[in-house]
């Protein structure tokens, strides 16, 4: 009995610094983004939001064209698809116009490409969504308007203020959080497409698997009363 | 069933051409184990399962992946592509990835609790030194095959942790140099390393399944150990294999799948743990993340490695601490086998289990003074341990061991 | 009476078990399976542009489409007659024995030419036998081929591996070991001169 709270006590005490470790992270703590990664609404706004101003810089090159119609959570028409990928084949990615050089003579950086940002950051939507409207200016007076942003590492970040959102009009809030939270959406959804059919299949195994792992324990209890008889 | 099976005239048929009854019935329904174990024992069989899993998932993986370095879009490489193309566009390759990923750390946490059993109980100790041994190979054979596998996506940690990794075998003096060209296949890690380890990441699971097969070869001689570790010398204490732990062990499967499936359909990256947040990042040997630290399950041996300010001391350090595993059943010389009638040793392994894990959580956090200067504390303890063991018999009054069970 | 119960709810409990564990591993085969048939990408229609006009009168071209050979023809008026005059020789001469040897772009008038422009036959170059490239032999007749085709040939294409025939059009005459007419395919003239395949 002793060991087994024992081996609790270090389940607890090995997932715990861990776990903590994971959550809190340097840096201020990111915006709540308002993500559904189901809803078909959202991630074509977002769709928009990125072909009309993020794919001025930046590719989403694990994107196919074929793929915004494939995917049910975006499913657009050959018609929207074609006018969207003009010269380009059904199996090309989403590429920005933008040369690498060309971008880092005008932004010092390279703007990478955007297929896996959600996961590859921490905070993944809610880092996007702060990032887009978290451009302020700087309180120090060192860092000039637009490269200045309160979420970034560093607060020195070379992408200018795609949404305009620095000295923005009030009545347009409203407006730049939705497109934002919206982008962020659909950068989540397209990191990992298939993350609605997983978690649906996923719910069906856990299920199963309950069942199964019942019915075991009730089978080992019986046939083990065998051996507790003696 | 196993019984109708074994009447039928298709067994009969294989039996005399194989000797499978005979097999069946010594290892399996005519085979004796202690009636005591408890659910410890569960995961030497859970460690299989995974195995099982891992080589299956790989060999699937291996239809599509490409371990190829050629750059293809912006920092994206062939390899990287071909992660990304089984995520996206392989029928349920997406399936296949995120188990052979939350595979790899599971087969960890199980193969961690089954040595914490074997701590525990004293399974290291007479007649079962060899099977510890075979034990220990197995370890390191994993600790390799996870190595390699990690570089396999070409993200950012695979390659600076590879880099890290393959830079530790350029401290030992002589050889250092030429052990690191030949890991790498050049001067730096790349293309040639990526194919390399790709060809010894399918290997070593191959190796350990054989190795595995020498494990439960030894097991089967010696018979298992028990939580009171004393030696069952009367037929009442003892059940055979089949039904009871078939049974006993198929019910550990089920739990196990499901924090397994858990995982895998709900959070494969676990936060960052299995799948880390900067591996989605293609690689760029030209720029190198803010925090290297390998996956959570080399972490303690990290920790160990830069406890030591000077680096060939670290590598030296770190391959002790494994290689000193291999020595525990002859440091160890208690005639006493269970920490449950050892009261001395008793504190010494469950302080030692929490030193692993301070060891572990050190491994993963960024740099600092405070946490290096635990980070040696606990890195002594760990090898103290041992040294210990060598003379806590002498002192160490035993509780009285019962006669059976 | 203990003993009675104990015995059916165990044997239950083991034909649930195994039951289940039956459902398990069927259902585990499913994507491991599943991942081996082709991949997204690999089955999307992807394109391929050509310029019939690099093709000489009465020559033909193969190129690929999808990984897989196709015909290009470009047929003078007098291969053009050959499309008429031995529909008794056909096993399908209205290309409608499977989805496959049927276009949406086919109708009455180009349904013999199998090709929206007569002159230039797109067609997959795949013998529906056993999946050999046919050999083109136009002309009717034995006068340039000799024994090796039919008294009755009306020109096409001939296959060396079993024999089949096809007539200028694509269509398998019968005798063949084929079934089925060569497959047409979904093609579009982008300009006057360029077809899209797909």
């Amino acid at each position: 009995m002793k060991l087994k709270q024992l081996l609790i006590a270090m389940g607890a005490l090995a997932v715990l610094p861990f776990a903590q470790s994971a959550m809190a992270h340097e840096g201020v703590e990111l915006k709540h983004a308002e993500v559904d990664v189901t809803s078909q609404e959202q991630i074509r706004r977002g769709l928009t939001v990125f072909t009309d101003v993020c794919m001025g810089c930046h590719s989403a090159t694990y994107v196919s064209y074929k793929g915004l119609m494939d995917y049910p959570e975006i499913a657009l028409t050959r018609e929207e698809v074609d006018d969207l990928r003009e010269d380009h084949a059904m199996t090309e990615g989403l590429r920005t116009e933008l040369s690498a050089e060309d971008a880092a003579a005008s932004y010092g950086k390279v703007p990478p490409d955007l297929s896996l940002i959600t996961s590859a950051r921490h905070g993944g939507p809610n880092y996007v969504y702060s990032i887009l409207t978290g451009f302020e200016h700087d309180p120090d007076g060192r860092i000039p308007d637009g490269n200045f942003n309160e979420y970034f590492k560093g607060n020195r970040i070379a992408m200018p203020d795609p949404l305009s959102w620095l000295d923005h009009d009030e009545a347009d809030t409203a407006q730049l959080e939705q497109d934002a939270q919206d982008v962020a959406a659909f950068l989540a959804f397209i990191a990992d497409p298939h993350q609605n059919q997983r978690r649906v299949i996923g719910c069906w195994v856990m299920g199963f698997l309950l069942l199964l792992t019942l019915v075991l324990w009730r089978l080992k209890v019986e046939v083990w009363k065998d051996v507790k008889k003696h | 069933m196993l019984n109708t099976i074994m009447k039928s005239k298709l067994f009969g048929w294989v039996d005399r051409r194989t000797g499978a009854e005979a097999i069946i019935k010594s290892q399996l329904t005519e085979y004796p184990a202690p009636k005591n174990l408890n659910y410890m024992w569960n995961f030497g069989s859970l460690a299989l399962l995974v195995l099982v899993l891992q080589i299956l998932t790989g060999i699937f993986l291996a239809m599509y992946y490409k371990p190829s370095a050629a750059m293809t879009y912006g920092h994206y490489t062939v390899a990287f592509d071909s992660v990304e193309r089984i995520m996206r566009d392989v029928n349920f390759g997406w399936l296949i990835r995120y188990m052979h990923a939350v595979g790899a750390s599971a087969f960890f946490v199980v193969v961690y609790m089954h040595i914490g059993r074997g701590l525990y109980y004293g399974s290291y100790k007479e007649p079962r030194e060899l099977l510890w041994i075979i034990g220990v190979v197995i370890l390191l054979i994993m600790q390799g095959a996870a190595f390699f596998g990690y570089l396999l996506p070409w993200g950012q940690m695979s390659f600076w942790g590879a880099t890290v990794i393959t830079n530790l075998f350029g401290a030992l003096p002589v050889i250092g140099e030429y052990l690191q060209q030949l890991l790498r296949g050049g001067f730096a890690v790349g293309d040639p390393t990526l194919n390399r380890f790709f060809s010894l990441h399918y290997l070593f699971p191959l190796l350990l399944a054989a190795i595995v097969g020498g494990h439960i070869h030894a097991l089967h001689v010696v018979h298992s150990n028990n939580p009171e570790g004393i030696d069952l010398t009367k037929d009442e204490e003892k059940i055979m294999f089949h039904p009871y732990y078939t049974i006993k062990d198929a019910f550990g499967v089920a739990v196990f799948l499901l924090g397994y499936c858990y995982f895998v359909f709900f959070n494969p990256q676990a936060w960052g743990f299995f799948i880390e947040v900067d591996n989605y990042v293609p690689a760029n040997s030209l720029a190198t993340p803010a925090h290297i630290a390998p996956v959570w399950y080399l972490t303690p041996w990290y920790t160990i490695l830069r406890s030591f300010p000077d680096k060939l001391m670290g590598v030296l350090a770190m391959g002790g601490s494994l290689a000193i595993l291999f020595a525990l059943p002859f440091l160890d010389r208690s005639k006493v086998r269970s920490a449950r009638y050892r009261p001395v040793f008793k504190q010494m392994v469950i302080l030692f289990f929490i030193d692993v894990v301070v060891l572990g959580y050190i491994g993963h956090s960024p740099v600092s003074p405070t946490l290096k200067l635990i980070g040696q504390i606990a890195t002594a303890y760990y090898f103290a341990f041992f040294f210990l063991l060598l003379i806590v018999p002498k002192f160490e009054k035993t509780k009285p061991v019962p006669e059976g069970i | 009476m203990t003993e009675k119960t104990n015995d059916s709810r165990r044997n239950f409990l083991y034909l649930a078990a195994g039951g289940l564990g039956g459902v398990a591993a069927a259902a585990t085969a499913v994507p491991f399976i599943g991942s081996m048939f082709p991949a997204a990408d690999t089955l999307a229609a992807s394109k391929t542009e050509f310029d019939v006009t690099t093709v000489a009168p009465g020559q033909l071209t193969v190129i690929l489409w999808q990984g897989k050979p196709v015909f290009i023809t470009h047929r003078t008026p007098e291969l053009l007659k050959e499309v008429d005059g031995h529909d008794d020789m056909l096993k399908d001469k209205d290309s409608a024995a499977i989805p496959e040897v049927s276009q949406p772009w086919m109708n009455d008038e180009n349904r013999k030419y199998r090709s929206i422009k007569p002159e230039y036959l797109v067609v997959s170059a795949v013998c529906t036998h056993l999946g050999c490239i046919p050999g083109y032999k136009p002309s009717a007749g034995r006068k340039e081929w000799g024994d090796a085709v039919p008294e009755d040939w009306p020109g096409g294409w001939q296959c060396p591996c079993h024999g089949s025939l096809y007539d200028i059009s694509g269509r398998v005459i019968n005798g063949s070991p084929a079934p089925f007419n060569l497959h047409a395919l979904p093609y579009k003239y982008k300009t006057d001169s360029t077809v899209v395949i797909g």
